[in-house]
């Protein structure tokens, strides 16, 4: 009986988990991946993992840094010999432009577009500060990197969207 | 970053801001350099562009198929579970199973229908249960710049009228992005969750096992306070409410 309600906890200490966290994986990985079906992928990998490892989770609070941790390890696995640094925005597979594509609207499609074009080590720290609200302190942490690189790193990746965006309003002032 | 660092130059300041555009140090060179004060409001406002640019839509729900762990087994914190250490569910395994099937299908209904079935004080208590890190007693505050990160100028203006904020975190309430703050009240720990997008017509009373709350209704937001049960809420509402406005 006790093997049962222990076997119950487990499994419910683990549903509330997903059910609070699942976004914010998808999200992490989808960003990490650019790729809709490989982060759909990646999280189930991820989830089957932390459902196999959930006693190792002792602190609850932890709780969304160690998944986090989880979803980055299984992309590392997955991109383990192809990792791709660059993706050609013109030549997407369905998949890559699937994550693109939402309701449009200009401005969020154009800086998407870009922070999608933006090379692994400047969109991560992005994602994670912007999005997870991690500070640079706990992003060195997770990327396993000085926190002054990840500064640097912030820093390059906001220049490299503000140019971006600066050339995608002079085009746009061209057309008109 | 500290506010210490006051006599940045042009360059070292924008490379703060644009590393971190909550920054708010070197005030003094800030007050004087319109150029400055430019680039941060230009870096800021990109921030809000770059959050809203990276809210993904998530796909529904489906979990894998999990495998059977024996947790008396030590092995089970280890990574991996060969199928071989699978054991037969005897009779009161099937409530397990149960109690499994009901949690999935309470996960399935809520990612299928939506969050109608699921209101907004459950998912706040809910909430609550997965950060016991931010219910903490202390007396160190956040700093500015992590306060401004957190709550974004673009969502809402937060003055330290609510009292010592010692936690804050964006965190996600029915699928939104949202503030998550705490400040010290008498009992302890006092959770604030702002939530702009959030509307509710009346205060909604919060009751858990240990905790009490309230869910205020404010513009077209609402802002959630809970506390220890014994914790006077009443002075802290007001202070938040006072202290807070949407930027929208």
């Amino acid at each position: 009986m006790n093997s049962s309600r222990t076997d119950a906890a487990r499994r419910q200490k683990f549903d509330q988990l997903v059910v609070v966290f699942h976004a914010d994986m998808y999200r992490y990985a989808a960003w990490l991946c650019r790729d809709k079906a490989i982060a759909e992928d990646v999280v189930q990998e991820a989830l089957l993992r932390a459902w196999k490892s959930l006693d190792a989770l002792r602190d609850e609070a932890a709780a969304k840094h160690w998944l986090l941790t989880i979803v980055r390890r299984e992309n590392a696995r997955h991109f383990e010999r192809r990792r791709l640094e660059t993706v050609d925005i013109d030549n997407l597979t369905a998949s890559q432009s699937a994550l693109l594509a939402e309701a449009p609207d200009e401005q969020r499609d154009e800086l998407r577009e870009a922070i999608y074009e933006l090379e692994d080590e400047y969109r991560e720290p992005l994602v994670l500060q912007v999005m997870m609200g991690y500070s640079t302190s706990e992003i060195a942490e997770l990327m396993g990197l000085k926190q002054g690189a990840i500064l640097t790193r912030l820093h390059r990746a906001r220049l490299k969207l503000k140019d971006k965006v600066a050339r995608d309003n002079q085009a746009r002032d061209k057309q008109e | 970053m500290s506010t210490a660092n006051e006599m940045m130059n042009c360059e070292q300041y924008r490379q703060a801001v644009a590393a971190e555009p909550a920054f708010d140090g070197a005030a003094e060179h800030v007050s004087v350099c319109a150029a400055c004060q430019a680039f941060r409001d230009e870096m800021r406002a990109l921030d809000a562009g770059i959050a809203k640019a990276l809210q993904l839509e998530p796909p529904t729900l489906t979990l894998p198929e999990l495998p059977t762990i024996d947790v008396q087994d030590n092995d089970a914190q280890d990574n991996v579970v060969s199928l071989a250490s699978r054991r037969s569910l005897p009779t009161p395994g099937w409530i397990a199973l149960a109690a499994s099937v009901m949690l999935a299908a309470f996960i399935g209904i809520r990612m299928f229908a939506g969050v109608d079935n699921i209101s907004l004080a459950d998912e706040v208590l809910a909430h609550l249960d997965h950060e016991p890190a931010a219910l903490v007693v202390s007396t160190t505050p956040v700093t500015d710049a992590r306060l401004a990160s957190v709550v974004p100028a673009t969502v809402a203006h937060m003055d330290h009228g609510a009292g010592l904020i010692t936690y804050a975190r964006s965190c996600e309430i029915n699928g939104k992005t949202v503030p998550h703050l705490v400040i010290q009240g008498e009992r302890g720990p006092v959770t604030i969750l702002l939530m702009p997008d959030e509307p509710v017509a009346v205060a909604e009373t919060l009751d858990g096992d240990n905790v009490h709350g309230v869910i205020l209704p404010v513009g077209n937001g609402s802002i959630a306070v809970i506390g220890a049960r014994d914790e006077p809420l009443e002075r802290i509402e007001k202070s938040v409410l006072s202290s807070v406005a949407w930027s929208t």
